[in-house]
């Protein structure tokens, strides 16, 4: 026998302050990496703050170009909060020289296939990484 | 010092009509019993649980409560799928620190309170939220399907290869009794299902499992005074890895797993994996997870686990029996629970109390592997007698 729980939501208010450069990026199509002034570590995902050498003081570079797709993975059952795809999606990480991005394909690939990127809005209106085959 | 494990306890595996403190207790009893003493003369309990799915939000104390533990401890810890492993190294290390002679490492989880989409939504969170799920819908299984892209890609893995994991765990999970899946699969079935997150298919994945597991450790000056047989704990390693797949080094194997079984090896003087242990409990979420699991513990090379499989070297009669009771895979993959029911197995194995389902003992030395999310997290540790 079971009884039902009460309803509890979370839609959590999420704080992109530090970081909101890239957000702000993907609406003008740019996609944006960090790199430490300090040391010249970089990071993509970017972050504000170094996790090397603890430096704040970094500089927001563009990644631009071909990348190639190291890794990808096409989604057949949905999880909640994406019922809105109608299709599997395919998900790839690829290389654009000292950075990698994480981003949706816009048709399927493969390990080693190029890539270029573009930004879009999902029709949720969340911003994001396209890939599309070169 | 030396520490042991005197008890063992470990629940069936599956969709439980029980609540997440009448599941632990189930296994605590089992391993109270097993070890032959009171839960009196318990001195901490440490309540490992992932709960992201369960009703209970902060479970610790209703478990601890319920075990009749209220008062000593709890310590709850939480290492996504690797927590029954990092609960069982702080019970260890509560007895190295003197600040225990007796520990108990309880392993629970209830992930079947929500529903499936609820669930891989929850599991998708597993890497770093506001960079992959909340913008690309990454999964538990998604994760584990770009691990293989890269695998197969480079090393030319094979779909069938996957699926022999898949076929070799259902075998031996059908000998168990407390397996959530407890029957035998084809190949032809395994290769011919369906995709959940390409490349991997529905057979290439572990269920959504409820279940608990748990251990008595104890200290050897302990384990003497009570006249007990214990299995010792022999070699502990841990390491973890980025949250944020895109700052991976490699996507074909695990550091974390590579770095885990370095230091566990180094401690329990392990020079040569392949001929160490009677068996190994692996970290089979996936099948691609095995494959990986073969070469980052240093059992084959490189690229070399899809034919490690397929020569039949994991299996009995093998170089290494690995995954004997089911793993993950056939047995279920209860996440608080998973690490605690390696200990479980390794310890049964080595007492000879696994009946049709056990090894050889030759080396009298058994290997476990958990890992947490994709690698995020990595424990082994080596048993022995
Ligand atoms: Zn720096």
């Amino acid at each position: 026998m079971f009884i039902e729980g009460r309803e509890l939501v979370f839609k959590h208010n999420i704080p992109v302050t530090k970081v909101e450069k890239y957000w702000k990026g993907l609406e003008e199509g740019k996609i944006y990496g960090t790199v430490c002034k300090s040391c010249g570590a970089k990071y993509s995902p970017p972050q504000a703050d170094c996790s090397e050498c603890y430096s704040s003081d970094m500089d927001w570079v563009e990644i631009t170009g071909e990348g190639v797709v190291e890794a990808m993975m096409e989604q057949y059952t949905f999880p909640a909060g994406f019922e809105f795809l109608k299709e599997p999606y395919v998900v790839a990480v690829a290389r654009f020289g000292d950075f990698r991005v994480v981003g949706w394909a816009r048709e399927k690939v493969w390990v080693g296939d190029r890539v270029v990127a573009e930004t879009d809005k999902d029709e949720t209106g969340v911003w994001k990484v396209y890939f599309k085959k070169v | 010092m030396r520490v042991g494990v005197i008890g063992v306890g470990c629940t069936k595996f599956g969709v439980l009509e029980r609540t997440i403190q009448e599941l632990a207790f189930e296994a605590v009893r089992e391993a109270v019993e097993d070890a032959g003493i009171s839960k009196n003369d318990i001195d901490i309990s440490v309540v490992g649980t992932s709960n992201t799915r369960g009703y209970e939000l902060m479970p610790a104390v209703p478990v601890n409560e319920y075990c009749g533990f209220a008062g000593k401890g709890p310590i709850r810890v939480e290492a996504a799928c690797a927590t029954g492993s990092a609960a069982f190294y702080t019970a260890y290390s509560s007895i190295v620190s003197g600040m225990a002679d007796i520990a108990i490492a309880i392993g629970v989880e209830k992930m079947t309170e929500v529903n499936t989409p609820t669930s891989l939504a929850v599991g998708g969170r597993s890497g770093s939220y506001l960079w992959e799920f909340h913008q690309y819908g990454t999964t538990f299984p998604g994760y584990y399907a770009m691990h293989a892209s890269a695998h197969m890609a480079e090393f030319g893995t094979k779909p069938e290869q996957l699926a022999m994991v898949a076929v070799k765990n259902h075998r031996n999970a059908a000998k168990n009794p407390k397996a959530h899946f407890p029957k035998e699969i084809t190949l032809e079935k395994a290769v011919s299902s369906r995709y959940v997150a390409y490349p991997l298919k529905l057979f290439d994945c572990c269920p959504i499992s409820d279940g608990a597991s748990a251990a008595v450790l104890a200290s050897e000056e302990k384990i003497k005074e009570l006249g007990k047989e214990a299995v010792w704990v022999e070699g502990i390693g841990f390491s973890s890895d980025t949250a944020n797949v895109a700052k991976r080094g490699s996507y074909t194997g695990l550091k974390a797993t590579v770095e885990a079984s370095r230091m566990a090896y180094k401690m329990a003087g392990i020079e040569d994996p392949l001929k160490s242990f009677d068996l190994a409990c692996l970290h089979d979420c996936f099948t691609i997870a095995e494959i990986m699991a073969y070469e980052d513990l240093g059992f084959c090379k490189k690229g070399e686990g899809g034919k490690f499989v397929e020569e039949g070297r994991s299996d009995f009669g093998g170089d290494i029996p690995c995954n004997t009771f089911g793993g993950l895979k056939a047995k279920g993959h209860p996440l608080g629970a998973t690490g605690l029911a390696m200990v479980y197995e390794a310890v049964k194995q080595l007492r000879e109390e696994a009946g049709e389902l056990q090894v050889e003992l030759k080396n009298y030395k058994a290997l476990t592997h958990n890992i947490g999310g994709t690698g995020h997290f990595g424990w082994v540790f080596v048993l022995g007698l």
